[in-house]
């Protein structure tokens, strides 16, 4: 048998090494004590790709692009092959593993460890595992059966075992090997190995001959031996052709046997006759690759399987059936040591063989192309005589390949807040409640329920003898459920703690054949679902209730008061997606679904990773690219992105684990875990608080920043309007506080506009402006000198003034009450001891009221967003006001602004009238009877006093004086020089002193002796006057003016006529253009004040 | 000074703590408390970590320079130089005898830490002594000691002042008079 022993070569450092062939034979992987993976393109390949998997590397696998690890840190890990990225953790063991290899279709990893264990894990899901218990050492070995019905293992104990995998129970057990205690002090590695294909036998290398054994009957039938092998054999392994086995000895020996003839055909030494320590063939036969203790790789090529040149294809046919039988047959030997002693079984027939075979069948989507491939090079080899592979050989398909978009592999059902179920130590609930924990190991299997707030409950400790899986917590309960075992059926356990009672705990069996997916606890009651697509609703005191079918699988469901989510699959999802739907149902009186079964949105090509509720109960989840979305109820129960957990995130495999979400005050609570999807249980993991950020465009820019926050202000108060619906109290100063937020960030926003030149992007804010806002807008507006902007405003101020009064016949027999109400406080304080029963009373109802939550929040309502009569009217006559002064600084020359006038001062006069009534009123307040006190007019004043003080005093005081300009402007007299008209106002105020009576007789006097004289001069010359009087003339001053404060009224008016009747003519219209020049500029100047004001509110506040 | 008020000033320390009690922000004189979330982080002076601590009110989350690694780093790093290296916190013995003394279970690797703070301290105070001692024999006027904290400046201070002033007695004795000041030469 020719073959060319090729020069060894340094791989890894001194120690364990192991070898493997790709599916393809391209590559040679190995891996050694230096915890790298290196991938040889060829043996003089002089820059191997390196993946390093950990400290170091104890053993690896590879198969259908995965690599399997076992390193150091007692993780078997797979690694993406030939990209070498981590692709997860398929399992752990309490120390490093020994072994692990494939089943043939690629589809498990069979794991051995020195923790005396033996795992089977599945490759697509790491939570399905089986665990082989029963040897008492470190595992030496495993091998899967090629049928994937048995598993062999080898331990130190001495013990080569055959396990039921399904079963996870011993077959058969031999004492073949010497016992050690440890892995790194067993004589032989004693890796097993079981031919592939038929099945048939289990090679087992004991000390220096080879064991095969068969499969079904576990019999002794053959042994393999060679006289020149002194030393134990580490390792052996059947050729892919299973006709062949190989085997290396710690003393450096390679012998290769014919099985069905049991001779040796080859052997070789290794050139320094270091120990074998891990043998790999080429999926074509043709090679062997071999690695030794010291790290070094070498490789046997030319094998003289591979050349065979005979085309018979009829044998392999008959192969299988006659395998067995041919193994004693000696009719065979003659070929064994000829050239064409290949040609039944040679691989490159294999292919062929498959499609006729119904045996072989079940191998071929797994490794058809794959030998096909090694058909390819088996002829290339003859020509070059190395392991050269062409690099680029077309992969040649047996069948017509699927090329469309896959199917994408359905989401598990999960319990928001857990981490995986196959970890054992691990979180099984993390909510706004506590932290319920699951420890599965060796000695204890048991679950921790820890509250956050401990005034809720004290911690408790179970035994979890069912075998929960899942759990839910609430500030009642406490709820499990296990899986449905052989025996046993899915349990559903509450422990009821909030329960008056001293029964707290209920169970219930699901009936047979339906095991809980997912459950949840709400307030009072209890959610499950379940494998058969149906959902069971218990009272939390264990009653059943609604049972109903649910459209799909369940994905996860969550409770919160009186609603329940439910996340299913809808389909099948393609290229990664998931394709998920949602129901969210509300409980309580009035059951009903509020979102029937929509297609669920999640980023592209991820799962859901978090489902919850805000505390103030809007849903909430997590996708696994770390996007939290909220529900927003009041654009159709639509979905916003809030978060993306992974902006914050500082390195690409660092994720935050989401515990809960707060709207009030806006709180993202998570985890943060580095390097992991999920954090441990020890150390204890420390709650982060990251903010929300709603995903607008350019939020770097003043006004994407101030976009941001209207919509997140916004979004983050919906559950204001959902919460009151629903009949729940709330927190009316925070919703008043976050009304009055939003509205100072759309002033913002327009001044920001207003800077930008950009009116109609103010025209479009003042449109989500409130009323009162919109008219400090249109003031900001006029101010700044945007006409047309103002114009645009003022029109949208009445269309809101329309609006509103359209809203107000809803509730108009509420309002009395409820200024009368309000004024309560205020006449406190003028009519303290006249009205302390009444008072009381309505204090009374005032405490009354504040506990009916529904009532008060609608005369909340009232006060910020509808309006009574008075205030409408108020409104509508400052809009007025603020129209005309915009007008006027149009200039008095426009037409129309002389027209709007009358009708506007008389709108004005009457507010001014209504104001100056209050204070006289107050004025007179000892003369009135205070039981018969009219209700309505202090309504009156009551209600406009609460608008002035709302928009600020600034704005009222304003307004008397500007009200009182325009009445002047029309009451001018010839004979009474402006400066009288600030007279009259505080001849209304207060009554007249002597002094003033004297000043309005003398003025005309003193106005002619010193014409140049400004008023406070006019004033000062008075006061010397008077004070030159006499006494007794100052006297009958004082006395005229006592006698004259009560019809100090009737006095004005008989002045106003008489100046009226002494008007008309030339003059009074001059007097009128330079009184109007005289107001405008005065107006000028002092507009620059409230200006100020606002553009400091608007930009000094962000 | 006294150590335990060196440990009183200690005490006005922030440490983080997760509360598991709910409770409206406190007001005090110091300044506001809280609000206390439970199962949220909160930052609260030592003292009163300590006492809630001692009701079982709370767990306490170690400092971040309260770490097996970063303190092992620093002892070697005071091992190795002449002078005083910065310390991890103005309190770092008092904090952790504090905290350990009194909430060693929420703490990791308890007694690894209180050993590597040990050894920083004994490498501090024998670099201190050290120093003194040759302040002292070299007659030196007046030195300067950087990163000193305060309780180590109060261990050596009763003592140093203490032998100072009597060195400085018997040296005046013996400096005037030169009737006297034949005495130096026996």
């Amino acid at each position: 048998m020719p073959c060319e022993r090729k020069p060894m070569r340094y791989d890894h450092s001194e120690g364990h090494t192991e070898v493997c062939f790709d599916d393809s034979g391209k590559f040679i992987v190995t891996c050694g004590n230096d915890g790298d993976v290196r991938i040889w393109e060829s043996l003089d390949d002089d820059d191997p790709k390196f993946i390093t998997v950990g400290e170091k590397a104890y053993s690896l696998a590879l198969k259908k692009g995965k690599l399997v690890t076992a390193s150091s840190n007692n993780t078997v890990q797979i690694h993406t092959f030939p990209d070498g990225d981590p692709d997860g953790i398929l399992t752990r063991f309490t120390t490093h593993a020994t072994h692990v290899a494939f089943n043939s279709s690629g589809s498990r990893v069979a794991a051995g460890s020195s923790d005396f264990m033996v795992k089977v894990v599945e490759v697509s899901d790491s939570s399905q595992q089986k665990t082989l218990r029963g040897h008492e050492a470190p595992v030496l070995s495993v091998t899967f059966d090629p049928k994937d019905d048995f598993l062999a293992s080898a331990s130190c104990d001495g013990s080569v075992v055959v396990w039921n995998i399904e079963e996870q129970t011993q077959v058969i057990s031999w004492p073949l090997l010497q016992k050690t205690n440890d892995f790194s002090n067993a004589k032989s590695l004693c890796r097993l190995a079981w031919q592939p294909g038929t099945a048939k036998f289990l090679a087992v290398p004991v000390e220096t001959k080879v064991h095969l054994y068969e499969r079904g009957s576990w019999d002794h039938v053959s042994t393999l031996s060679d006289d020149l092998l002194t030393q134990p054999i580490n390792v052996v392994a059947w050729s892919p052709c299973g006709k062949f086995l190989a085997a290396g000895s710690v003393g450096g020996s390679l012998n290769v046997w014919d099985v069905n003839s049991k001779l040796c055909v080859e052997r070789q030494k290794h050139e320094k006759g270091f120990t074998v320590c891990s043998l790999a063939w080429h999926p074509s036969g043709s090679q062997i690759a071999y690695t030794d203790t010291e790290g070094c790789l070498g490789l046997l090529d030319g094998l003289s399987t591979s050349t065979s040149t005979t085309n018979t294809t009829k044998a392999p046919e008959k192969k299988p059936a006659e395998d067995y039988d041919a193994l004693f047959d000696d009719d065979d030997d003659d070929r064994l040591m000829d050239e064409g002693l290949s040609d039944t079984n040679s691989p490159v027939k294999k292919p062929v063989a498959g499609d006729d075979d119904d045996d072989d069948d079940f191998l071929m989507p797994a490794t058809g192309r794959v030998r096909n491939r090694g058909d390819k090079f088996g002829d290339d080899d003859d020509d070059t005589g190395s392991a050269v592979m062409p690099a680029a050989a077309p992969l040649v398909p047996l069948r017509p390949v699927y090329e469309g978009p896959l199917p994408s592999a359905p989401q598990k059902a999960f319990q928001p807040g857990s981490t995986p179920a196959h970890l054992t130590h691990r979180f099984m609930m993390w909510n706004s409640v506590g932290i319920v924990r699951g420890y599965n190991d060796e000695q204890d299997n048991a679950i921790d329920v820890e509250f956050h707030d401990t005034a809720v409950h004290h911690a408790m400790h179970l035994t979890n003898s069912l075998g929960h899986t899942m759990a839910d917590l609430s500030q009642e309960a406490v709820l499990l459920a296990c899986p449905s075992t052989d025996e046993l059926a899915s349990k559903l356990q509450c422990l009821h703690f909030s329960s008056w009672d001293t029964n707290k705990e209920w169970m219930v069996d699901l009936p047979k054949g339906e095991d809980a997916r997912a459950l949840c606890l709400g307030q009072g009651w209890v959610a499950v679902a379940t494998s058969t697509l149906t959902l069971r609703l218990f009272s939390i005191g264990g009653l059943q209730r609604e049972i109903f079918s649910l459209p799909g699988p369940v994905v996860c469901m969550v409770g919160h008061g009186e609603q329940l989510l439910i996340i299913y699959h809808r389909a099948t999802g393609f290229d990664g997606e998931q394709a998920l739907g949602v129901q969210l149902l509300q409980f309580g009186r009035r059951k009903r679904q509020l979102i029937n079964g929509e297609p669920f949105p999640l980023s592209l090509k991820s799962y859901l990773s978090w489902l919850g509720f805000t505390a103030e109960g809007t849903p909430c989840y997590v996708d696994s690219e770390g996007v939290v979305r909220m529900l927003n109820r009041s654009l159709g129960n639509t979905w916003t992105p809030v978060c993306n957990t992974r902006e914050t995130c500082k390195s690409k495999s660092d994720h935050y684990w989401v515990v809960g979400v707060h709207e009030n005050p806006q709180q993202l609570r998570c985890i943060p875990c580095k390097g992991s999807r999920y954090p441990p249980t020890l150390p204890r993991p420390a709650v982060a608080i990251l903010p929300f950020k709603l995903p607008l465009c350019q939020t770097t820019t003043e006004k994407g920043q101030m976009e941001e926050q209207l919509w997140r202000s916004v979004l983050f108060h919906n559950h204001y309007s959902f919460l009151s619906s629903s009949g729940y109290e709330i927190d009316e100063e925070g919703q008043s506080r976050s009304q009055k937020e939003q509205q100072e960030l759309l002033m913002k926003m327009f001044a920001l506009s207003c800077k930008l030149e950009r009116e109609f992007r103010c025209v479009e804010l003042a449109e989500l402006m409130t009323q009162n806002v919109v008219t400090l807008a249109i003031r900001y507006a006029s101010r700044s000198r945007r006409m047309a902007l103002a114009q645009r405003l003022s029109e949208i101020a009445l269309e809101k003034a329309n609006q509103v009064q359209e809203e107000e016949p809803e509730e108009p027999e509420e309002e009395p009450e409820y200024s009368r109400r309000t004024s309560g406080n205020r006449r406190y304080q003028e009519e303290e001891e006249e009205q302390v029963e009444e008072l009381g009373e309505e204090d009374d109802g005032q405490e009354m009221d504040t506990e009916e939550a529904a009532e008060t929040r609608k005369r909340q309502f009232h006060l910020f967003s509808s309006a009574s009569p008075e205030r409408r009217t108020c409104f509508s006559g400052r809009m007025v006001k603020v129209m005309v002064e915009y007008l006027q600084m149009l200039g008095a020359g426009k037409p129309s602004a002389s027209s709007g006038q009358p009708r506007v001062t008389n709108i004005l006069d009457n507010m001014t009238s209504s104001k100056k009534s209050a204070p006289l009123r107050s004025a007179g307040k000892p003369n009135k009877d205070p039981v018969l006190k009219p209700l309505a007019p202090r309504t009156k004043t009551k209600t406009q006093s609460t608008l002035l003080q709302m928009t600020g005093t600034k704005a009222s005081s304003k307004k008397t004086q500007a009200n009182a300009e325009p009445a002047a402007e029309q009451q001018k007299q010839p004979d009474v020089p402006p400066p009288a008209s600030p007279a009259d106002n505080t001849e209304n105020k207060r009554p007249k002193t002597g002094f003033q009576l004297w000043l309005e007789e003398n003025r005309k006097t003193i106005i002619a002796d010193h014409p140049d004289l400004e008023e406070t001069d006019v004033i000062k010359e008075a006061m010397g006057r008077f004070r030159t009087l006499s006494a007794e003339d100052r006297l009958s001053w004082t006395e005229r003016a006592k006698g004259q404060t009560g019809d100090a009224a009737d006095l004005k008016k008989r002045k106003r006529a008489e100046g009226e009747e002494g008007g008309g003519g030339r003059d009074v219209e001059n007097e009128n253009g330079r009184a109007e020049a005289d107001e405008n500029s005065a107006k000028k100047k002092k507009s620059l004040d409230p200006t100020s004001k606002l553009s400091a509110f608007a930009f000094n506040k962000s | 000074m006294d150590p335990s008020e060196v440990e009183f000033l200690a005490e006005k320390e922030m440490v983080k703590i997760i509360p598991n009690f709910s409770l409206d922000k406190v007001y005090l004189i110091g300044g506001d408390l809280g609000p206390f979330n439970p199962g949220l982080p909160v930052d609260v002076p030592v003292w009163l970590a300590l006492n809630l601590k001692q009701r079982q009110k709370c767990r306490i989350v170690p400092p971040a320079w309260m770490d097996v690694e970063k303190l092992e780093e620093m002892r070697d790093l005071e091992r190795k130089e002449d002078m005083f290296t910065p310390v991890p916190s103005p309190y770092y013995m008092e904090l952790t005898k504090l905290l350990l003394n009194y909430a060693s279970d929420n703490i990791p690797k308890a007694d690894e830490i209180r050993t590597l703070v040990k050894d920083i301290w004994d490498t501090r105070v024998a670099k201190l002594r050290l120093s003194a001692d040759s302040f002292i024999s070299q007659m030196e006027a007046h030195a300067k000691l950087d990163n000193l904290t305060l309780m180590e400046i109060n261990t050596i201070r009763a003592f140093l002042l203490d032998s100072l002033n009597c060195m400085y007695k018997l040296r005046s004795n013996m400096q005037p008079g030169s009737s006297k000041g034949q005495l130096t030469d026996y």
